[in-house]
């Protein structure tokens, strides 16, 4: 089977200080993949230049995904690909609704694949099974964008973005840190939902609080800017046992 | 509406409206009156004077400003608590791109005598492009000790990461753009004018 993300000698930088050093990573459709490293490894570079953050630039290497060069795509293209990104720090929109954020969302990439936009009816009901689902009240939806929110209401918002947009392949980038028992019920439970045989997921994340909810089919350690090795969820374990330096 | 540089006056119980021409107006406040009034300029310049000048009087100016090409405007907006116990509120927004200019200059005089006043004036501004230019000078003069005074201005480009954020939700560049610009005015201007903030945005964004 064709992998659905492949990393290939992956360089980049910001700035003028190179972070990803030659990177190399294959995720497979319907893979749970955790990323697990200490801090300023480049775990989150490696999100940002998945996505297309303009502050960083890729100096070499490849990133397919589906087959298709990834890295000549806007941001937006390389969402309505597939692409999804949980930030670790949720951006405020002051002055711009949740819901009517979802619905253009949503509609963009509809028309992205081709199809009608959805109507208000239609994306009301659309949008209430899912947070439903995940405890999003009504109140919260009226709300602008991740402001006034807590730490873990943004995170549990960012679920159910995920859960609204569908995507083949999701990034939670750090989503565990900060997070109280029950947020992080709330975000194992939206993956666990969504996982199928053909969506992926790469957890990234620095240590096994999320990993408890969600057990990773594969478990990689990243190291100053590569992944060092790749194994089964057994090595949460080991990483947890005796941490990052005997890699 | 055709008018690029529309006007509305909400409210103005005990108020004298000086209009001398297009630009400048003065406005008089008289005791427990009230102005409101908004302001989009888009081509011209504004010149306001509010003069509160009996007890309790008060004012809110909401003025925006969206230039393009080489326009060139000044926006003046002076204050004056004439009389104690009088209140005001300014809230100007504006969006400059191309290689037009705004130079905002707003003012709130307090003399020694009017006591227990409020004046607040908050300025924010958007610039689209390099060549774009806003010069915000905000100036309080308060001489009475006795007062509640407040004023801040904001200038710079649009938020990369707000703009980043959108995009990773699939929605495209120049849209998202539009959604932070809209957001960007909020509810600072009446529906009246909605239409030619609209069809602004989707000339500029």
């Amino acid at each position: 089977m064709a992998a659905l993300l492949e990393i290939k000698n992956l360089h980049a930088k910001v700035g003028n200080k190179e972070i990803l050093k030659g990177l190399n990573l294959v995720i497979e459709a319907g893979e749970v993949h955790a990323i697990m490293g200490p801090n300023g490894c480049g775990k989150s570079t490696l999100s940002a230049v998945i996505t297309g953050h303009p502050s960083y630039v890729v100096t070499e290497g490849k990133v397919l995904f589906k087959g298709k060069d990834l890295l000549k795509m806007t941001p937006d293209e390389r969402a309505n690909a597939g692409v999804f990104l949980a930030f670790q720090h949720p951006i405020e929109l002051p002055g711009v609704g949740l819901a009517q954020f979802l619905k253009t969302a949503l509609n963009a990439k509809r028309k992205f694949e081709g199809k009608e936009s959805m109507d208000a009816v239609a994306f009301m009901k659309y949008m209430n099974v899912r947070a439903t689902a995940l405890g999003i009240s009504n109140e919260m939806l009226k709300r602008p964008v991740n402001v006034g929110f807590s730490g873990g209401e943004k995170k549990r918002l960012e679920t159910f973005q995920m859960a609204m947009l569908e995507p083949d392949f999701c990034i939670l980038d750090e989503m565990d840190s900060g997070l109280d028992v029950d947020a992080l019920k709330v975000v194992g439970q939206g993956v666990s939902v969504m996982r199928d045989a053909k969506r992926s997921f790469m957890i990234i994340t620095h240590h096994d609080d999320l990993l408890q909810y969600v057990k990773p089919d594969k478990v990689s350690i990243m190291r100053d800017g590569v992944i060092i090795k790749t194994a089964g969820a057994e090595l949460v374990k080991e990483v947890e046992a005796s941490g990052y330096d005997k890699f | 509406m055709t008018n690029s540089n529309p006007f509305l006056i909400h409210a103005q119980d005990q108020v004298v409206v000086k209009n001398p021409d297009e630009k400048s107006w003065v406005f008089e406040v008289g005791k427990n009156g009230n102005l409101w009034v908004d302001f989009l300029q888009m081509t011209d310049d504004l010149d306001v004077l509010v003069s509160l000048q009996g007890e309790a009087a008060k004012c809110k100016i909401n003025c925006a400003y969206l230039t393009n090409k080489n326009n060139n405007l000044n926006i003046n907006i002076k204050v004056l608590h004439k009389h104690k116990k009088t209140t005001s509120e300014q809230y100007i927004r504006g969006i400059v791109t191309d290689e037009s200019a705004v130079s905002f200059k707003g003012i709130i005089e307090i003399p020694k005598s009017s006591q227990k006043c409020d004046g607040r004036q908050h300025h924010r501004g958007l610039i689209l492009s390099p060549k774009a230019k806003i010069e915000a000078t905000p100036q309080l003069e308060i001489w009475a000790d006795d007062v509640i005074c407040s004023h801040g201005s904001a200038v710079g480009p649009l938020d990369q990461n707000q703009m980043f954020y959108l995009q990773t939700r699939g929605i495209p560049e120049n849209e998202a753009r539009k959604i932070l610009l809209s957001s960007f005015l909020g509810d600072l201007m009446p529906d009246e004018f909605s239409d030619t903030i609209q069809k602004w945005m989707d000339e500029n964004a």
